[in-house]
C-alpha cells in the first residue's frame, strides 16, 4: 500500500541544519511538509512538553492533513564530562532528544494506525553505539532512541507503520562547527558529511521502497561507526 | 442511546481503523473473527471514548472479546456516567 493522498510529513527541529535539509528533500520528493521548532518553523512547540506537542499536531492536522510521516530530529547538545555534568544538563538533553521523540511518536501513532500506513524516522547519532567523552547525556539519549526505534518497529509492524533510525556521523551544521575540524580525523571518508546526505537516507526510509525496512539503523557517517 | 446505536459506533470505529468486515460485524463477532488485535483495540477504545465522551479504563477491557461485549461495556459506562 502506498502513502495515502494528502499525508503530511512532520520534521521536528526542521528549521536548520539536518532538519532543514530533510524538510527540503521531502518537499522535493512530493510530500507536504510541516516543520516544528522551539523558536521557529511552521508550528512552534517544545517537543519535551506533551501538551504542546498535542496542540502542534492538532494545528498541523487541521491545516494540512494527517501526519503520516514523522522525522524526530529535534535535538540539542549540552556537553560536559560525566563527572562534572549537572542534572540540568542531563535532563535537558534527555528531555529534548529522547522524551521529545517519544512525545511526538506517541501522538503520531494513532493516526498512523488508523491509516494503516506510517513512517517514523528517528535521527540518532554515531555516538549512540560508540560513546563520546563529554556527551554522556547526548549519547544516552541517542542510544535510547535506538531502543525506542526497535520497539515501535515491532509494535507497529503489522499495521503498515515502520520505524527506523539514522545515525549521522560528523555533519556540517551549526551544532558541530566547534568540533567538526577535530573530529574529521576519525572519519574514514576523510571529510565531514553534508546535511543533504543525511536527508537522502531519511527520504529513502520514508519511501514506499523501504516498506520492508523496519527497526533498522542506517549509518550515514562516512564509515566512522564501521 | 440504545444498543443498536452503540453497535453502529463500534462498527464505525472498526471501519475507521480499516478492519475488514467492520460494517457487517454483529454482536457475536469476536475480535479473533475480525482479526482485531490488542493494538487495534486500543484505537477502537480511543475512538469510542471520543465519540461517547466516556473513559474506558484498561481493567474494564478484561474479558471484552466480542463486539457485543464492547457494546455492553459502553452502555454500562454511559449509564454510570448518567446516574453519577
Amino acid at each position: 500500500m502506498s502513502a495515502p493522498d494528502g499525508a503530511v510529513a512532520l520534521v521536528t527541529g526542521g528549521t536548520r541544519g539536518i532538519g532543514a535539509a530533510i524538510a527540503t528533500r521531502l518537499r522535493a520528493d512530493g510530500w507536504g511538509v510541516a516543520t516544528l521548532g522551539r523558536s521557529g518553523g511552521d508550528v512552534r512547540a517544545d517537543v519535551g512538553d506533551p501538551a504542546a506537542v498535542d496542540a502542534a499536531f492538532a494545528e498541523i492536522e487541521a491545516r494540512m492533513g494527517p501526519i503520516l510521516v514523522l522525522v524526530n530530529n529535534a535535538g540539542e547538545r549540552r556537553d560536559q564530562l560525566a563527572i562534572r555534568m549537572s542534572s540540568e544538563q542531563w535532563d535537558a538533553v534527555i528531555g529534548t532528544n529522547l522524551t521529545g521523540s517519544f512525545n511526538c511518536t506517541h501522538r503520531a501513532l494513532g493516526g498512523m494506525l488508523r491509516a494503516r500506513w506510517g513512517r517514523i524516522v528517528n535521527i540518532s547519532s554515531v555516538v549512540a553505539e560508540h560513546g563520546n567523552p563529554g556527551q554522556a547525556n547526548y549519547a544516552a539519549a541517542k542510544a535510547g532512541l535506538l531502543g525506542l526505534t526497535r520497539t515501535v518497529a515491532r509494535e507497529m509492524a503489522r499495521k503498515g507503520v515502520t520505524c527506523n533510525a539514522v545515525t549521522p556521523g560528523v555533519i556540517e551544521t551549526d551544532m558541530t562547527t566547534d568540533v567538526a575540524d577535530t573530529l574529521v580525523d576519525a572519519v574514514p571518508a576523510g571529510r565531514v558529511g553534508r546535511p543533504a546526505e543525511v536527508a537522502a537516507a531519511v527520504a529513502f526510509l520514508c519511501s514506499e521502497d523501504a516498506a520492508y525496512v523496519n527497526g533498522a539503523t542506517l549509518a550515514v557517517d562516512g564509515g566512522m561507526g564501521a | 442511546m440504545n444498543e443498536q446505536e452503540i453497535l453502529e459506533q463500534v462498527r464505525s470505529a472498526l471501519a475507521q481503523i480499516k478492519v475488514a468486515g467492520a460494517e457487517t460485524a454483529t454482536m457475536e463477532s469476536s475480535w479473533a473473527d475480525l482479526d482485531v488485535d490488542s493494538l487495534d483495540l486500543v484505537e477502537v477504545v480511543r475512538i469510542l471514548e471520543d465519540h461517547f465522551g466516556i473513559e474506558i479504563v484498561d481493567e474494564k477491557l478484561d474479558g471484552v472479546a466480542t463486539v457485543g461485549d464492547a457494546v455492553r461495556l459502553v452502555e454500562d459506562i454511559s449509564q454510570e456516567g448518567a446516574t453519577a
